[in-house]
């Protein structure tokens, strides 16, 4: 029987999770990662898995009641176990059959491989055991991988990364055979949320991170980020958007942008969509709607023409409401007169940790360094890395 | 800046904690100290682990307003099951403190993103979280929590019960603050402090009912 994901886009990267394998899904403590595996099981339950699902932090009748707010009603599936670690914690009578109290530690254990041999799917909240049943519990991982590869069946582990010892995350990612990272695109505050997968012992691939939001009902839903370009009338927004995009077009009328610019970008292993608006002031309001969605900013400035740097900042402050990161585009650096990027940060009064990149977009200079400042800005948690796996040669 | 008491006013960013034994006034203290932030435009964030959101709301009367007010009630999801969430009330369970702590951190950005800079968040309390999570794991929680209240200018209060937790606790728990707002009884009457590696107050004595506490 194939067990998938059912996260769209991981699907086509790891086409299956094999028998004996363990996925984990490693995640931000700010970040309502727990649905993706909710979503792993209701996929595979749907075409006949035998699935069991492990709960230590929510009583049964909240589990359910969490997986029908994405429209999955599990306990109607026959094929569907849910383990109650919860009610025995907490000291209430559990209405399920297979439960345990987690703080008898061979009692768990136990449990868990019976459940394992006989099911096909195992969601176990890695995270929620070590903080019931401590840090030991994390000792019985291999056991359990053990368990699985023996048997036929697959684990999925939940695991939210909070402050644990080194040891603890290196035990669980060692024990993973594939770890798909769902992080926060992190600013002053998590302005998005992404996931990606970090390694994969199984299939040879390419990391890429992939937006994500959560739809009630639904569930992981994909999403291609937005950023936003804007600048004064004739600035060179368009070329700046045709320049570093793979495929692009604007709306025109005599010679300027009248609409929108769209451009999309494959680059470090993102799909990006900009959006380059018109320069004049009647088109605001249309920088104020693409602004609440997007997720930062590229002002383009023309660095031969300071009289067009207030209309600069004021388009910047239309923006600023919505505390998005920004880089400014310093263009036409390849004009005779052009100021230079610090001389431009002195005139329009910008802060320090704004980058200013010299720019040509007519000659397509520096306009990805102004596409790596920006993702720079949005700090490293936004890249899939491993750094803070051991991850094994 | 933000005023709390007569002498003390607090930086964005700082983490304290409110300290004293039931019945001193520090959850009347929080509240109304809320309400009066809320109503001056702080967007503010209520984490209920005792009371109701309903309880809450009816307590604000007037001053609820489900834009600048947000909810996170962590009561009625364990007594029923099928609680619905609504754009300002969500429903966690006091040992999900992943659902706690990624709806708080919507609710940041919600604030952020409608142009809000200056929010309020409210942990009541944490002494109920202690009941049902050990010291290590609440540790953990409160310091991604504090970690973000510093990263986004906020204030944030979390009320802990005097006599509920052992001195290990209490120790271990103030070295994620920022401040302390100290509540005690004495020969009936009651008296609040403020104390910081940077300042402290003498104690002053304060009259509570039901609305509001005022310093004598």
């Amino acid at each position: 029987m194939k067990v998938v994901t059912g996260i769209p886009v991981l699907d086509d990267m790891v086409e299956e999770i094999p028998e004996g394998k363990v996925l984990t899904y490693w995640i931000d403590p700010e970040v309502e990662g727990n649905v993706f595996a909710m979503q792993t099981l209701f996929t595979n339950l749907e075409s006949g898995c035998k699935c069991a699902y492990f709960t230590l932090t929510l009583s049964p009748e909240v589990v359910l009641s969490e997986f029908e707010e994405f429209g999955w009603v599990v306990g109607s599936y026959e094929n569907f176990t849910l383990v109650d670690l919860y009610s025995p914690y907490v000291g209430m009578p559990s209405t399920c059959s297979l439960n345990a109290d987690p703080s008898n530690r061979d009692a768990v254990d136990s449990l868990v491989k019976k459940t394992i041999r006989e099911n096909d799917l195992v969601v176990i909240p890695i995270s929620s055991m070590i903080d019931v049943c401590g840090e030991e519990v994390a000792e019985l991982l291999g056991e359990w991988c053990e368990t699985a590869a023996n048997s036929g069946s697959r684990l999925v582990f939940t695991f939210v990364s909070w402050p644990y010892p080194g040891n603890v995350k290196k035990m669980v990612a060692n024990r993973s055979n594939a770890i798909v990272k769902v992080g926060g695109v992190h600013h002053r505050v998590i302005l998005g949320y992404y996931y990606g997968l970090v390694k994969v012992d199984w299939k040879n691939i390419k990391s890429r991170a992939i937006l994500f939001k959560l739809v009630r009902p639904g569930g992981v839903r994909a999403y291609i980020p937005k950023i936003l370009v804007t600048g004064p009338y004739n600035a060179g927004k368009s070329t700046f958007v045709h320049a570093v995009s793979t495929r692009a077009i604007s709306v025109d009328r005599l010679g300027t942008t009248v609409a929108l610019d769209h451009g999309h970008l494959e680059y470090r292993g993102f799909s990006i969509d900009l959006f380059g608006t018109p320069g004049q002031e009647r088109f605001d309001p249309i920088l104020r709607m693409l602004g609440k969605e997007a997720l930062g900013v590229i002002l383009v400035v023309d660095s031969t023409k300071p009289e067009t740097f207030p209309r600069a900042k004021q388009m910047l402050e239309e923006v600023a409401h919505f505390g998005l990161p920004y880089v400014v585009a310093a263009n036409k650096q390849d004009l005779p007169d052009a100021l230079s990027p610090e001389e431009i940060r002195k005139r329009m009064f910008l802060p320090e940790d704004v980058p200013v990149i010299p720019v040509s977009a007519i000659k397509g200079e520096g306009v990805y360094r102004v596409i790596d400042a920006l993702l720079e800005l949005l700090t490293g948690s936004w890249q899939v890395s491993g750094d803070e796996f051991e991850i094994p040669a | 800046m933000c005023r709390i008491l007569p002498e003390v006013e607090l930086k964005k960013g700082s983490n304290i904690m409110v300290y004293g034994p039931t019945f001193s006034g520090k959850s009347i203290f929080v509240r109304s100290l809320f309400r009066d932030l809320t109503s001056e435009g702080y967007g503010g964030i209520y984490v209920l682990t005792r009371d109701s959101a309903e309880s809450f709301i009816e307590w604000l009367g007037e001053y609820y307003d489900p834009e600048k007010i947000k909810i996170i009630d962590c009561v009625t999801k364990s007594m029923l099951g099928n609680a619905r969430d609504t754009d300002s009330i969500k429903r966690e369970t006091v040992m999900d403190l992943t659902g706690i702590s990624a709806k708080i951190s919507k609710f940041f950005e919600e604030f952020w993103r409608s142009g809000v800079r200056d929010v309020v968040l409210v942990f009541d309390s944490l002494s109920t979280i202690l009941m049902y999570m050990n010291l290590q794991t609440v540790f953990r929680f409160l310091h991604i929590l504090t970690g973000r209240v510093k990263m986004t200018g906020a204030i944030a209060f979390y009320i802990v019960e005097e006599g509920m937790h052992d001195e290990k606790t209490i120790v271990t728990l103030k070295q994620l603050f920022s401040g302390m707002i100290e509540f005690k009884e004495e020969n009936g009457r009651k008296y609040v402090r403020f104390v910081s590696p940077f300042k402290k107050t003498e104690w002053s004595e304060i009259a509570v009912d039901e609305n509001a506490v005022v310093v004598v």
